[in-house]
């Protein structure tokens, strides 16, 4: 299986149903050919710097995932027939990867996560008083476990992985 | 052939080589901004002082931007 980034642009006046609807479609494609999807992350609404189909603003969304390499004719297939998709751009990061790199990287980009959401506790915590900081981190650190269980496939690490990192940074 | 004048020997060494560990990643339009001209163009490396294998990093990180629409092909950049 290779690793591989798929950044693509939707329509920005969709709605949030639509977006994750067809983040869903792609991650089923992709868990259907036996890949595995390692982080999808959500850009938001961008200004574009140039006119894509009339369109001034467009939703990014950017997906790593470990795949077959028919999975990816597939995947363009179906954002080609797409009209709300304006862009995609598929990037092959690496040629194989075998279950101990997709976990490795899992467990990467769940730190790099953790370590932002640790930032941003901080710099509330300059700001704000001492009682209030203690349920800021909690909360953080929950929502980051949420999106890991959704957004990963191995939930069972994540969840323990995720409960590890509450309890540190609590 | 009379000998050259010694043109450009105090280049510097490329930066990418000294001092970036960071692969250029083409999704970060703010630091691809810097290796781009006010009108969109791509600096040549004999002005930046960049390795060749580095420019040419640089150059298909630019040009997958431009298609993502993260940095325009012609015109200001305006962010």
């Amino acid at each position: 299986m290779r690793h591989y980034e798929t950044t693509f642009i939707l329509r920005p006046n969709l709605g949030e149903d639509q977006f994750t609807e067809i983040i869903e479609r792609t991650s089923a494609i992709i868990t259907d050919d036996g890949g595995t999807i390692i982080n999808t992350d959500r850009w938001g609404i961008k200004r574009l710097a140039y006119e894509i189909k009339k369109e001034v603003q467009g939703y990014y969304v950017n997906l790593n995932y470990a795949a077959p390499g028919k999975t990816i004719s597939e995947i363009e297939r179906i954002f080609r027939i797409d009209d709300r998709l304006l862009r995609y751009l598929t990037i092959k990061l690496a040629d194989s990867m075998d279950q101990d790199a997709i976990t490795k990287e899992q467990d990467g980009f769940a730190a790099r996560a953790a370590a932002v959401e640790a930032d941003e506790a901080e710099t509330t915590e300059e700001t704000a008083t001492e009682t209030s900081t203690k349920t800021v981190p909690a909360e953080k650190a929950v929502t980051t476990e949420k999106t890991a269980t959704t957004e990963k496939t191995g939930e069972q690490e994540e969840k323990t992985e995720a409960t590890e990192k509450t309890t540190a940074t609590e | 052939m009379p000998p050259q004048k010694r043109v450009f020997y105090r280049r510097r060494v490329c930066r990418f080589c000294t001092d970036k560990e960071l692969v250029m990643d083409y999704k970060d339009a703010k630091t691809l901004r810097n290796f781009v001209t006010e009108r969109g163009k791509i600096i040549p490396k004999r002005i930046w002082g960049t390795c060749a294998t580095h420019q040419r990093q640089v150059t298909e990180a630019i040009k997958r931007a431009r298609h993502l629409a993260l940095l325009p092909y012609t015109g200001p950049t305006q962010f």
